[in-house]
This record gives structure tokens, C-alpha cells and sequence, in this order.
């Protein structure tokens, strides 16, 4: 994001940040027809303005009993998302060489439910665009993905959401926000029911496709709007829902719309406004009331350098125990007090073996911390160990390659070794294929 | 951060037993994450689970990660040099480090001693200097950490003293940080030089070598300051305003004085334009004036309204606001006098401000001597 074409004035209009207001749709309590729209008008208003093409066939408003004239949604053919131009080839020229042995890759035949269980994201990603093209290499590989049918609505939007989140867990984002932009405007018209105006897609590939055009369309406060679009919508079926009693709906949708509360924190990040951030995730109620608001709170303050705030955010209980230490020693660290912090570090790191609990992050943390006090080899030692015990982050691989690169002139070798130690691992579901930005290569 | 290695002052063309490595320590950066929903748990209806493969960590048994938050408490080492500004502190990691050739075994007593003759690397020092572009000389650095801070294991024999070396065994490293306070503008160089005794079996020598580390160093904030002078009615009601508030919190009897009422002591306004001109956000923490005797000030900030520290995104501009005035001189009742320059200046002092940027990354500056004509 270019920041510095933003050379705003404190009193001006700043453009980035989304308008705030009292009454925000993600605030939960609020009546759901406090609004004068519902969220199936609102949309029915918008896909007239944006689509006419298809407004046509959506005349009738949707509270109204479904005629019998109207078009049934299996009628509707999508094959505009099925073109094989939309998709990406995808070249192996960011793995390093272990983790492009051939016999290492799974079988072309593996269904794509096995190949996300083996963590096989990338064959996934590519075995979803053979089912959507209708373009399997063979037979074997016909019958694992047979070609979708063009009005399979259901089938296609769920190998969408494959293709796109396992780009995202190959670190190939930026082909993610590329493929993303086919679906055009996500609150079109066409993709409603004719008959009872939901969405079509499942809210999965919803919310990931906002981040995605956000990205692809180069528009960051696309995302913040967008999500409130959302969050509109999360609030009237919580309405809906209690009207009818229907107690786990109503749970899975304050559950949505605390997430997508969340969402725009990042998404204000992202966009660099973090005083917005702040100022957003401070409105936010805790309703999990697992101390997670609390920690994301600490965790964006220290990010903003507010080391006093971030202590203040999680004490007295209002994150767990866990938040409260972990931000404790962060927050030292941010004040520079390395020795303090590394006790803390130690502390956990010993009370987590002795309970048998793992956490990737406290060894990861400490490791960086000995090095910020001269002792990079003790904290090699940790994160090699990290590294034999399984684990794997890009977090952990960065900071072990760092602390190669150190240790010696020839730090390629040992980079290219550690890649063939994690890449002779079986699969698991944490993923497998690495980059070579993971190992500095 | 350019390196180039400092033309040899080393007669023996063979490479050195010893490298060099640096790496900027800037403060350590929080990790994002986008957490997904994972394909397979897509039923309408129920409420999805998150793929651990899209998560920055992986923890088990333990609640540290704030899923579906793109912040994480899991740290990444500094990525790269990144801008150094004016203001900071400038830290940096040096290590030494005992190359293995790559065809010898890494443990010595598995190397065939009649292939190649075992070498030892005794006495490694490290030291640094900074040339700042407005001095002609160069400044040692002091180099961390404390002595009693380094553990014994960590290399070898490692007595951190500066006068004494350090022995390294064969891939063992000697870390030792540098921090340099920057304050001017432009380019800085840091000029690092090991040297170390290397010992055969039958033989020794001292090798030593240099590296010159270059980096520009930006200004980050730019201050305008403007004087006005207080108009007298207004001084004399705020005094006294500002004495009720005092004797609340102090004696009784600091009651105002006819005297002070009818002659009014001279008060003035200091304001201060902060911009930020780095890259990055900062957050104001402290701004406050560093008086003359004779001199106080009244904040009239975020402090007194009991706002947010303001935070300052790159192009942004705070204003800042101080009344000045005469302290009260206890003895005679009236107002102190204050040191009056040969123009008729009085000077005030200086203004100092305090940032944070990133994880908590600090920043200092003061301003020059600021003052006003005074006004009879």
C-alpha cells in the first residue's frame, strides 16, 4: 500500500477511514429492524443498479410468496466462472528443490477431501481448477475430479473456496486476489436465490472473497465496507433467527458477526490506519469471553508502540492467564528489557513441558529474545529443536534461517538442508510444501 | 545497509578462518495471519473450523493465539535494514564466526589430522566504530553484552571484556551488539574489525580484517515552533486559576497576594507544530518543555484533557501548546526574575519529544533554545 501519497492534516478528511458512527451494524444488541432496509432489499436495490441484466428476473421482492413464474435457481448457468483463462498456471519456481521432487507429490487420482487432509494445498488448488475447467490431464484423474456441472451452483462455489484459500496456504495470494476479481460484484443480483433471497455462496468464500478483491482491485477500504455489508446482513438473520426461536442459528450468526468485527480491526491494520484500529476494536464486546478481544487489543497496541496500553488491556482478568504473560513478556520486550522478558519466556516454556501443552510461539519468542541478548546459540538450539519436534511455521523457519545467515559464510547449505529435513516429513494437515522465503533462500 | 570489505591490511592471501556477520536489531515485529475456514467443514450451518496450516503458530492445549485476529504474539527477527531516523537508537548484532572449510567434518576429532592441519582460533575481538557525517573523527562503540550477561557456554571460554579475546571452537560464534544513539542526518558508517590469533599445530599468526557497513540516516520529525506573548488580562486570571488548583494540593498559604493582582507577571505561548516525515507511524508519549530556572509551564495537551496519546501517521502534523511563565519567588512574594539575554531575550529552554514507533521502538529529540523577546 502506498502510504505516502496520504499526506493528510490531523483536522483534515481522512480518506482511508471509514466513516464511524454510534450505531454500527456490527453492534450486536441493537434491534435487527432498527435499519429501514433489510439486507435482501438493500442488495435487490443494489443488483438493480449494478446488474440490469439480471435485475429483470428479480422484479418481485423476495418478502413477497414466490410466484410460480419465478426462475428456479438451477436454471441459472455459471459457467462465466468456469473459464479456464481465470486460472493461474502454477509454477514451482518459488519451492526450493526438495520440495519439487516428483516423488514426493501425490498421486494425481487423490480426491481433493484426502489431498486438504494431507495437507497437500497446492495439488488441491490445482485438482479444483481441473474439476471447474473440465480439464483432468487423464482419466484417473477425470473419475477423482469429475467436471462440474455449469449449474451446479452448490459444487462450484465450494471448489472456488478451495482454489482460493489453498493459494492462500501456498503463499500465492496475489493469484488468489487475481482469480478473486471473476466473481465481479459479490452482491449482484445473480448470485441471490430467486425465491428467498440468500446468497448463494457459502459465507466462507464470501468473507474471503472481500479480502481477495480488496487486494486485487488495490482498493483497502473496499474490505472495510464490504464487511459491513456483512455485518448488516449477520445482523438481520440474528433477528431472524430469534423470532423463530432457532437458538444455534442465532449462535452461528453472533458468531459471524463478532468475527467479522474482528476482520475490520485487520482490515484497518492493513490499511495502516492503526489509531482506527484501535479506536474499532475498542468498541467491540467481548461475547466469547475467552480474553481474545482482550489479547488482540494488547497485541495491536504494542504493534502501534503503546507498550503501557497493551499492559493495561489485559490485566485484571480481562484476558486469561496465558494473554496476560504472554503480552507481559512482549510488552518487555518492547520496552527493551531483554533479561526480563526472557525470564518470562523460560518460565512458560518450562511450565508448558511440564503440563504437556505446546505452544510454537513461546519457544519461537524465546529464542528471539536470546539473541536480542547476545546468545543467538542457545537460541539456535531451541529453534533447531522446534524444528525436530515437527513444527514447522514460516515464523520459525525465517528466524532459524536469520540466525544462519549469522552464523556463517555458508548458511545456503544449511538453509538447503533444513529444507530437506522439513520436506522428508510425512504430510500432515498443518500443510507440507514450503517457499523459499521461509528459508532466506 | 551496504557492506564492503575494507581493502586487506592482511599480508597472507589465504581466507580467513573468521567471518563476519551483521544483522540490524530493530525492534522484533508481530506476525500476521489470515485465518481460513478450512473446505472441508463448509456444511450450511455449522460453525467452521479454522485450518491450522492458515494460522501463524501452532499451539496445542494452550489459548495464546487470537484467531480470527491478523496480529499474533509470535516474532519475527527484523527482515531487513529497514530506515534508521534521527532520534533512534541504532542496534545492530555483530558475530564472529569460525568457518569450518566445507570439506572438513564439523567435529575436529573425527577431521583426518593428516589431511589437513587442525587449526585453533584463539583471541577474537571485535571492535566498532560510527563516522557520523558531522565529525571528522570516528567514535568507538561500546560493545555488549555486560560480561557478567554473556554464559560461559555460550563460546567457549567467553570473557566478554574488551581487552581480552575470546577463543572460538570450530562453527562457534562470538555475538557481540552494538547500540549508537543517532542524532544527525545523513550518512553514517560502521566500521567493524576482528582480528584473532590462528594457531596450527606447529605455527601462529595474527590475521585481522575490517568491514565498513554504510546507512542513511533520515529525519523522521520536523518541529516548528511560534512564540506569542500572553495578553496580560488573561495572564493574571489563569494564574490565579492556576494557584486555586495548587492550593488544593499544597499549603493554604500560598493565597494570592493583592500585590501580584494589580501588577501582572509576564506570561507567554509556546506552540509547536510536530510533523511526522518518516515512513511509519509514531505515537506521541511525551512532549514537555526543559525550563530555565526561574521559568514553569503549563501543559495544554492531551495530558490535561486526559485524551489518547496522538498518533501520528506518516505526513501528519499535532500541534502542541505550553504557557510559560515566571515561577514565584517564595522569598519576596513577586515573581522570580529570569535571566535576560543582551537582545532582550528571554530564553525559555528546550522541547523535548518523545515517540514510539513499531513494538515500542523509542525515539528522543530536543528541540534548540527557544525563547522570545521579552515586552516591557
Amino acid at each position: 500500500m502506498d502510504t505516502r501519497g496520504h499526506t493528510r492534516n490531523r483536522s483534515g478528511v481522512r480518506p482511508t477511514r471509514p466513516r464511524s458512527s454510534t450505531k454500527g451494524p456490527l453492534d450486536a444488541d441493537e434491534g435487527p429492524l432498527s435499519s429501514p432496509l433489510s439486507p435482501q432489499a438493500a442488495r435487490f436495490i443494489a443488483s438493480q443498479q449494478a446488474s440490469p441484466r439480471t435485475s429483470a428476473s428479480l422484479t418481485r421482492s423476495p418478502a413477497q410468496s414466490p410466484a410460480p413464474s419465478a426462475p428456479s435457481v438451477s436454471s441459472r448457468d455459471f459457467s462465466h466462472l468456469l473459464r479456464p483463462e481465470i486460472f493461474h498456471q502454477l509454477t514451482p519456481i518459488s519451492l526450493p528443490a526438495p520440495f519439487r521432487n516428483p516423488s514426493k507429490q501425490p498421486s494425481p487420482d487423490t480426491p481433493i477431501p484426502e489431498l486438504l487432509a494431507q495437507g497437500q494445498f497446492r495439488a488441491a488448488a490445482i485438482a479444483s481448477v481441473q474439476a471447474l475447467t473440465s480439464s483432468p490431464v487423464a482419466a484417473t484423474t477425470a473419475a477423482a475430479h469429475p467436471p462440474v456441472d455449469p449449474h451446479d451452483h452448490a459444487r462450484i462455489f465450494s471448489l472456488l473456496y478451495t482454489r482460493l484459500s489453498c493459494l492462500c496456504l501456498i503463499d500465492a495470494v496475489p493469484l488468489a486476489a487475481q482469480e478473486a476479481k471473476a466473481l465481479q460484484d459479490l452482491n449482484q443480483g445473480f448470485y441471490l436465490d430467486p425465491i428467498d433471497g440468500s446468497h448463494l455462496m457459502p459465507w466462507e468464500l464470501r468473507v474471503l472473497a472481500i479480502r481477495l478483491q480488496t487486494l486485487g482491485f488495490g482498493d483497502p477500504r473496499r474490505a472495510v465496507m464490504s464487511y459491513y455489508d456483512l455485518a448488516r446482513e449477520a445482523r438481520f438473520e440474528i433477528g431472524k433467527a430469534g423470532k423463530v426461536h432457532d437458538n444455534s442459528a442465532k449462535e452461528l450468526w453472533k458468531h459471524r458477526l463478532a468475527e467479522l468485527g474482528v476482520k475490520v480491526a485487520g482490515a484497518l491494520v492493513e490499511m495502516e490506519d492503526l489509531a482506527g484500529a484501535a479506536n474499532h476494536l475498542a468498541s467491540l464486546k467481548d461475547q466469547s469471553g475467552d480474553g481474545r478481544l482482550a489479547m488482540s487489543r494488547a497485541l495491536l497496541w504494542l504493534h502501534l508502540g503503546d507498550v503501557d496500553a497493551a499492559r493495561w488491556s489485559v490485566r485484571e482478568g480481562k484476558a486469561d492467564q496465558t494473554g496476560e504473560r504472554v503480552v507481559s513478556a512482549l510488552a518487555d520486550m518492547a520496552d527493551g528489557s531483554y533479561e526480563s522478558a526472557l525470564e518470562k519466556w523460560t518460565a512458560m516454556k518450562d511450565e508448558m513441558d511440564e503440563n504437556a501443552a505446546d505452544d510454537e510461539m513461546v519457544g519461537v519468542n524465546l529464542a528471539v529474545c536470546l539473541l536480542y541478548l547476545g546468545r543467538m546459540e542457545e537460541g539456535r538450539a531451541i529453534l533447531e529443536s522446534l524444528v525436530n519436534s515437527g513444527l514447522a511455521s514460516h515464523t520459525l523457519l525465517f528466524n532459524l534461517s536469520t540466525m544462519y545467515e549469522l552464523c556463517t559464510d555458508r548458511s545456503k547449505q544449511l538453509k538447503l538442508s533444513l529444507a530437506e529435513r522439513i520436506a522428508d516429513r510425512e504430510a500432515s494437515s498443518h500443510g507440507w510444501e514450503k517457499t523459499n522465503a521461509d528459508f532466506k533462500l | 545497509m551496504s557492506h564492503q570489505r575494507y581493502p586487506s591490511m592482511d599480508p597472507v592471501k589465504e581466507p580467513h578462518s573468521v567471518s563476519l556477520k551483521v544483522l540490524r536489531l530493530s525492534r522484533p515485529s508481530l506476525v500476521t495471519q489470515h485465518p481460513l475456514t478450512n473446505p472441508l467443514s463448509t456444511a450450511a450451518g455449522a460453525r467452521a473450523q479454522t485450518v491450522a496450516a492458515s494460522l501463524a503458530y501452532q499451539s496445542r492445549n494452550t489459548t495464546s493465539n487470537p484467531d480470527p485476529f491478523l496480529l499474533t504474539p509470535i516474532l519475527n527477527l527484523p527482515p531487513s535494514f529497514g530506515s534508521a531516523y534521527v532520534g533512534e537508537t541504532f542496534s545492530c548484532t555483530l558475530c564472529a564466526n569460525h568457518e569450518v572449510p566445507p570439506d572438513a567434518p564439523a567435529a575436529p576429532e573425527q577431521a583426518d589430522a593428516a589431511r589437513r592441519p587442525k587449526k585453533y582460533i584463539r583471541d577474537v575481538r571485535i571492535e566498532a566504530e560510527m563516522k557520523t557525517p558531522g565529525s571528522s573523527t570516528v567514535q568507538k562503540l561500546a560493545l555488549g553484552p555486560e560480561p557478567a550477561a554473556a554464559p560461559a557456554a555460550s563460546a567457549g571460554d567467553a570473557e566478554a571484556d574488551g581487552s581480552k579475546g575470546t577463543d572460538l571452537e570450530p562453527a562457534a560464534t562470538l555475538q557481540r551488539i552494538v547500540n549508537f544513539d543517532l542524532k544527525e542526518e545523513g550518512n553514517h558508517v560502521l566500521a567493524v574489525t576482528v582480528s584473532y590469533y590462528e594457531a596450527t599445530e606447529t605455527s601462529g599468526r595474527t590475521r585481522t580484517f575490517r568491514k565498513l557497513y554504510q546507512f542513511i540516516c533520515k529525519g523522521s520529525l520536523i518541529v516548528r515552533t511560534k512564540v506569542g506573548v500572553l495578553p496580560a488580562a488573561a495572564a493574571e486570571a489563569s494564574g490565579d486559576e492556576d494557584k486555586e488548583n495548587r492550593g488544593d494540593a499544597s499549603e493554604a498559604g500560598a493565597k494570592a497576594k493583592p500585590s501580584e493582582t494589580t501588577k501582572p507577571r509576564p506570561a507567554w505561548i509556546l506552540e509547536a507544530q510536530l510533523e511526522n516525515c518518516s515512513e511509519d507511524a509514531m505515537q506521541l508519549d511525551r512532549v514537555g518543555l526543559d525550563l530555565e530556572p526561574g521559568l514553569r509551564y503549563r501543559d495544554a495537551n492531551w495530558m490535561v484533557s486526559g485524551s489518547a496519546k496522538p498518533v501520528l501517521h506518516p505526513g501528519e502534523v499535532e500541534q502542541v501548546c505550553f504557557v510559560v511563565e515566571l515561577e514565584d519567588d517564595d522569598g519576596q512574594g513577586g515573581a522570580a526574575a529570569v535571566e535576560e539575554s543582551e537582545d532582550g531575550r528571554v530564553i525559555f529552554g528546550v522541547l523535548g519529544i518523545a515517540w514510539r514507533t513499531e513494538m515500542g521502538n523509542r525515539g528522543f529529540l530536543s528541540t534548540g533554545k527557544l525563547g522570545a523577546r521579552i515586552t516591557r
